[in-house]
């Protein structure tokens, strides 16, 4: 049995690699196998991933998405770190939270090194605390609608540190939890810690020691840090590298991890040297509405026509290639913990459409960035608004300028996509019912010209209910309400299969909130 | 020329030659060439024969409309700067020197991405960048003209800088004017493609250089058979209509150099 599956899966093989060399690609996959782990032990184990400038990993610094975010977080460790189930101890062994929910004690692990040699302490920790309250870094969890809740910081001794919040709060923890550790002794004389660009000052107590950026060619070079205090980094070196095409990359042996796109599944799939990992779908488009731009978008009609009129099945099998599920109009998506199946939902149906404009016609300009997804995404998107009288012009521009576009709210209609859907229900609350985005990340964004008063009131009951049960009926209630009103309306999000050569390297895992195995420091350590 | 001829006619009646919308899926998503759909269809269920014909007209038309409006401009400046010389002629020839220096890409895109994406802008982009050369050959031959007797004899007899340019210069001028003319239109397919293909047209028209811009940029494209159809027919247009432009430029170079050396 299993001898006359082995020849068949020879047989293919053989088939692919004739047909391969037919078609002019005469890759030979099967010539990158030869690494033993004899070898791996004489030479350092290097994994390279593909490049692309995302800023300079400081926490000031980098760019506003994830893997800019990773990169420093390589660097920079925090009190605790997000694992495969939820929050785990870090730099902070243990803690322990007051029953009033207003102070929260961290012991932290002793003898943590710098990358630089000095040790940690507790000092740093309120250091890092207050520094961020002065100079925000590009990733802020420490307000909450633009408001610190940090009361005061207290050092009880060496390794123990005792944070007192204004206000009880469900998401604390996780928000406390995840602030980087910066040292005191570099950070203390910087005033103006965005324009720091020396890599000696990239000093953190993390697994990884930056050792080169460029930012020209999207290049980063990150050392595993051999004193590092807590598990021992796996990988010796990580490499992001500049490449034209991630899978022809990827099959020259170039980089060690990609996203395979759904078309080429079956060129991994079942194959010994390959592995894949699905992610769960913390990814994801949604069309912003501008409504003080385009106050017709005001109007409830209006926005439910255009979810009527997007064929999001369409989008799926076409832009996405199958890798994708429909995303929930209440906003958490279906691998959230917290997802509300029973929301209301918009099928496609043009004729709907057409009833709710009521014979209106719309011109809308829409912003994407120039990405074949998303220009594909708008194509499809004008095709079908046609029909209903909206008449859709997209308007391209860079990523990064579509960004900052969004969050100037300058756009009548925009398209982005983006990591975090994953994260704590709160991102409701940082989506929906907020006037003051988080931070510039596009995983939080204020929805011009749109306030609901029930929306808000529960957005913030949520947030100070400590009781899970009672939270989490909270968090259903309001994906209801946000579906029924669609202030913004999610599209889908993307399942991706990462596939890598095990052989290599096979540490890759997700974590509970994350989309992306790179993205995650635990990928690279020893488990 | 024929093929030319044949790419315009395309272009034109694309309506009749195409059974399937340009704009509009008509099919399932990168479907195979077929009897219903010849040469199969993008990634999105549109017919890529109805979208090559539409954007032969998107790119004919860019070619057509910088080759024209950049020929002009360099003959106007050509002859201005030829026929009064001095401040005029030195600042015109430090443009045209600085223009034919830079390199043109990078100027394309910066422009590209400043101005947003469209066919007028980049039409207006590729002209102000193309006009230097024919301007300098004009200028040339405008030097060389201006010391014709017959010039100097109208001049004298009060022509002024008009009559002069109509009634002598541009019979003379016109072959030159013409071959670059030619040239021009083939570079600025050239570029257009590739403006295109760098995400700089407008995203959701057709042209062969978005066609192809979306096809080279579909994940993993050349491990599947999608490449067969979809980047090899709006590449083979392409190739065609530039091969077929520089072939006619050759022609008409060598059919009125002949004519040049017997005045």
């Amino acid at each position: 049995m299993t001898k006359s599956h082995k020849s068949k899966l020879l047989i293919l093989l053989i088939l692919a690699a004739i047909a391969l060399n037919v078609t002019g690609c005469g890759l030979k996959p099967q010539q990158n196998t030869v690494a033993g782990s004899d070898e791996q032990k004489d030479f350092p184990l290097i994994i390279r991933l593909e490049g692309g400038d995302w800023g300079f990993p400081s926490p000031f610094a980098h760019y506003s998405r994830g893997p800019g975010m990773a990169k420093m977080r390589l660097i920079y460790d925090s009190l605790l770190e997000k694992g495969e189930k939820g929050l785990i101890p870090w730099l902070a062994k243990s803690w322990s939270i007051s029953p009033d929910g207003r102070e929260y004690t961290f012991v932290l692990n002793s003898q943590v090194k710098w990358h630089d040699g000095e040790i940690l302490s507790a000092e740093d920790v309120k250091f890092s605390f207050e520094y961020f309250l002065k100079h925000p870094p590009v990733s802020n969890s420490l307000l909450i609608d633009g408001k610190p809740f940090i009361e005061k910081i207290d050092i009880i001794d060496e390794n123990q540190v005792k944070i007192t919040v204004s206000e009880p709060n469900s998401t604390i923890l996780d928000r406390l939890g995840i602030v980087r550790i910066i040292p005191k002794h570099i950070w203390e004389t910087i005033d103006d810690p965005k324009k720091v660009t020396d890599l000696d000052k990239l000093v953190g107590c993390g697994p990884y020691i930056l050792t080169d950026y460029s930012q020209e060619q999207g290049a980063y070079r990150f050392q595993a840090f051999k004193d590092y205090w807590g598990p021992k980094p796996l990988v010796d070196i990580i490499e992001f590298v500049p490449v034209s095409d991630p899978v022809l990359a990827f099959e020259k042996g170039e980089i060690d991890l990609i996203k395979v796109p759904e078309d080429l599944m079956t060129r991994y799939l079942g194959n010994e040297e390959y592995k894949l990992l699905k992610s769960p779908a913390f990814w994801g488009y949604k069309l912003m509405f501008n409504m003080e731009k385009k106050p017709e978008l005001a109007d409830i009609a209006v926005r439910k026509a255009i979810a009527h009129a997007i064929n999001v099945n369409e989008l799926i099998e076409k832009v996405a290639r199958g890798a994708a599920v429909p995303a929930s109009p209440g906003y958490l998506p279906i691998d959230h913990i917290w997802h509300n199946p029973d929301v209301t939902k918009y099928e496609f149906d043009l004729e709907k459409a057409k009833a709710l404009l009521n014979n209106r016609t719309l011109d809308l300009v829409l912003l994407i960035a120039d990405d074949q997804k998303e220009a594909r995404i708008a194509e499809l998107l004008k095709i079908n608004f046609a029909k209903v009288g909206i008449n859709l012009k997209a308007q391209a521009v860079d990523m990064k300028t579509r960004d900052s576009m969004v969050k100037e709210q300058n756009y009548e209609l925009a398209l982005i996509g983006h990591g975090g859907w994953g994260q704590d229900a709160d991102i409701l609350r940082e989506n929906y019912g907020v006037i003051v985005a988080k931070d510039s990340s596009p995983s939080s964004n204020v929805i011009p010209g749109y306030s609901n008063p029930k929306i808000n009131e529960l957005c913030i009951k949520q947030l100070t209910e400590l009781d899970e049960e009672s939270r989490k009926a909270m968090i259903m209630e309001l994906q209801k309400i946000i579906s029924d009103e669609i202030p913004l309306l999610p599209l889908y999000n993307t399942v991706e299969y990462a596939v890598f050569r095990p052989q290599k390297y096979d540490g890759w895992v997700h974590v509970f909130d994350h989309h992306e195995v790179t993205h995650n420091k635990l990928s690279y350590l020893e488990r | 020329m024929f093929i030319i001829f044949l790419l315009c006619l395309m272009a034109l009646f694309a309506p009749i030659l195409t059974k399937h919308p340009w704009n509009m899926p008509s099919g399932s998503a990168l479907e195979a060439p077929s009897k219903a759909h010849i040469l199969g269809t993008d990634d999105l269920g549109i017919d890529l024969w109805a979208q090559i014909c539409y954007g032969a007209r998107n790119s004919i038309l860019v070619g057509i409309g910088s080759a024209l409006l950049s020929s002009f401009l360099g003959a106007f400046l050509g002859i201005v700067s030829g026929y009064y010389g001095g401040i005029t002629d030195l600042a015109v020839t430090a443009v045209i020197d600085i223009l034919m220096a830079i390199p043109n890409l990078p100027i394309m895109i910066v422009a590209g991405a400043f101005f947003g994406p469209s066919v007028k802008n980049i039409i207006i982009i590729l002209s102000i960048l193309s006009w230097a050369v024919p301007a300098r050959l004009i200028r040339s031959k405008v030097l060389a003209l201006k010391q014709e007797t017959y010039v100097k004899v109208a001049k004298g007899y009060g022509a002024n800088f008009v009559y002069i340019t109509f009634r002598h210069f541009m019979p003379q001028l016109f072959p030159i004017y013409a071959t670059s003319f030619i040239k021009l239109i083939s570079k600025a397919i050239v570029s257009e493609a590739s403006l295109s293909f760098l995400g700089l047209g407008d995203p959701t028209s057709k042209s062969w250089g978005l066609i192809l811009n979306y096809a080279l940029n579909f994940s993993g494209i050349y491990f599947t058979d999608f490449w067969k159809w979809w980047v090899v027919y709006p590449l083979a247009f392409i190739i065609c209509l530039v091969l077929a432009t520089a072939i006619l430029s050759r022609e008409l170079e060598k059919v009125w150099d002949v004519k040049l050396s017997g005045l």
